[in-house]
């Protein structure tokens, strides 16, 4: 269903440009390896906190504060980058459901952040004592490191499956 | 024996050969071990950053350096074991491809700079955190931390570059 939406996207003046240079994909393939590395990293220590695991410093609303933020813009730096790719590229993505997959997951693990993030800001000290944290805590830590392993795997995948669709 | 006889003996391994895939059901086993090299690695990237960033002054200022350091260097080095264990792997598999490859050899040298900027940082203005600890970090652990940032993208980007180059 897409095929032909690909077909004609690696056919515009601007995909075309983007192919005709081979540094711009492993370029943006890089900035998005480092903005993984800002997003799932931020997403680890966040979630290792409200799991209970490791060393205590700052409290979860402090972490959270400092934190998001930062998976925020380095989302908004996936993106730019996932576009740059998907216009270089755009049958290898579309045609692959680890690609739909991804999306997918992207969205839920963003509307889940988000949420989880406006409920700190709201009520602090509710959260930052272990005591009182509310229970979905530890289903959103649990599903939120589980979306983003996930995401890493269809991410590497397309690029070993998509031969198999196109 | 030589360097290269040794590279050539290690790429006559069986485990090599299964990371190439030439045994029965090891087809997948590279991407496999890729995109869990891919997982650790961003852990260590996201997690320095979240130091440089610190000693930089741009991100994380409510947090001592000290303990912020204690809160995460931990999980770096864990990080790194897994992603040194799994990039191993990856190179047995064409262990002479990679040792004459630039990209490769440029990866490493930023990692050692890397490590060596860090052992100087350490013994040096690390000795004196509790005076800027809470504050404004010296020019000195300002600098570590801005070549540290700039070293390890230049081992992400290397170290992507290197799949399009072998």
């Amino acid at each position: 269903m897409f095929r032909p939406f690909a077909d004609w996207l690696a056919d515009t003046p601007l995909s075309k440009t983007l192919q005709d240079h081979a540094w711009v994909v492993p370029t943006s393939q890089s900035i998005h390896i480092l903005a993984v590395s800002i997003v799932f990293g931020s997403a680890c220590m966040v979630n290792l906190r409200l799991l209970g695991v490791g060393r205590s410093g700052r409290s979860i609303s402090q972490l959270s504060n400092t934190v998001v933020p930062w998976m925020w813009r380095g989302l908004a730096a996936l993106l730019f980058t996932g576009l740059v790719q998907t216009i270089a590229e755009p049958v290898r993505q579309f045609v692959t459901p680890m690609f739909w997959a991804k999306m997918a997951m992207i969205l839920l693990v963003a509307t889940l952040t988000a949420l989880y993030a406006t409920a700190v800001r709201r009520n602090a000290a509710l959260w930052d004592a272990a005591s009182s944290r509310p229970w979905p805590a530890r289903i959103f830590a649990v599903l939120s490191t589980l979306l983003w392993l996930a995401i890493i795997v269809c991410g590497r995948f397309i690029g070993y499956t998509w031969s198999f669709y196109a | 024996m030589t360097i290269a006889e040794l590279l050539a003996a290690v790429e006559a391994w069986p485990i090599s050969a299964a990371m190439r895939g030439e045994q029965p059901g090891t087809e997948w086993l590279f991407p496999i071990i890729e995109t869990l090299h891919v997982m650790a690695l961003t852990l260590v990237v996201g997690s320095i950053a979240m130091m440089d960033l610190r000693l930089l002054g741009v991100a994380s200022r409510n947090s001592a350096v000290s303990r912020l350091s204690n809160e995460v260097l931990p999980w770096t080095w864990t990080a790194w074991a897994v992603a040194a264990v799994f990039g191993t792997l990856m190179f047995m598999a064409k262990a002479q491809t990679y040792a004459g490859n630039l990209q490769f050899r440029l990866k490493f040298v930023c990692m050692g700079l890397a490590a060596l900027n860090m052992l100087i940082f350490h013994f040096g203005a690390y000795r004196q955190v509790v005076r800027w600890d809470e504050g404004e970090p010296p020019m000195s652990a300002k600098t570590a931390g801005a070549l540290s940032l700039l070293l390890w993208i230049g081992v992400v980007f290397f170290g992507r570059w290197v799949g399009f180059t072998t």
